[in-house]
């Protein structure tokens, strides 16, 4: 009975990230979409919020968001979708919750 | 058995219309006999302060759409208790009953239906 919550805002911005971290059951899925990829940048402060609580969810990113955004996954943990295994992810899961 | 749904509110009254279209699915949902829950977090829980005067930035007060909640059997209204706090909140009265979850609630609260709503 997971969850895959979904999100597209950068986690600088608004609360988007920290409150998803916050609500999260153990098994969730999380997809970054959009500029909420800006999560899986080296070093920033959304990164280490990330990792804090890694062991409780599986990450997902959208590669194309990544890739145009000159971030370098090597080092995460972090499952990179293109849209084919986004939809196939969506119906995996319980239910999805679209963060706006 | 119709399907069960969390609508999450999360932005505040005055921030755009996300706060007013959420209370509108609610309202819709009631009015069909859909079984829908409510949880209020973030800037969300700004809607239920009580005593606010939208007016004076001519936009609608939300609060008469609130009240009206448990008329269209929205009984089940949920607000996030470390966000009131956040926001200096905790103590305060609210516009209308909503029971206080914390984070472990709200996680378990989101177990128990088929769909989310975030808004």
């Amino acid at each position: 009975m997971t969850t895959l919550h979904i999100l597209n805002s950068s986690p600088a911005n608004t609360a988007q990230l920290k409150s998803c971290l916050r609500v999260l059951s153990v098994g969730d899925g999380i997809v970054l979409t959009g500029e909420a990829v800006q999560a899986l940048r080296a070093g920033s402060a959304a990164v280490q919020k990330l990792s804090a609580c890694e062991h409780a969810y599986r990450l997902y990113a959208l590669q194309e968001d990544v890739q145009a955004r000159a971030i370098d996954t090597a080092e995460m943990p972090v499952t990179l979708l293109d849209y084919p295994a986004f939809v196939a992810l969506c119906v995996e899961y319980a239910r999805v919750n679209s963060w706006t | 058995m119709a399907q069960s749904v969390l609508l999450i509110s999360r932005q505040a009254p005055w921030a755009g219309i996300a706060a007013a279209e959420a209370l509108d699915i609610a309202l819709a949902a009631g009015a069909f006999d859909l079984p829908l829950s409510m949880l209020f977090m973030d800037d969300g829980v700004f809607q239920l302060l009580a005593q606010q005067q939208p007016q004076i930035l001519e936009q609608k007060d939300l609060s008469a759409n609130l009240q009206a909640l448990p008329m269209f059997g929205i009984e089940q209204l949920y607000v996030a208790q470390q966000c009131l706090s956040e926001r200096g909140l905790a103590d305060s009265s609210l516009a209308i009953e909503a029971e206080r979850l914390d984070d472990l609630q709200i996680q378990q609260l989101i177990r128990q239906f088929d769909h989310v709503i975030t808004l």
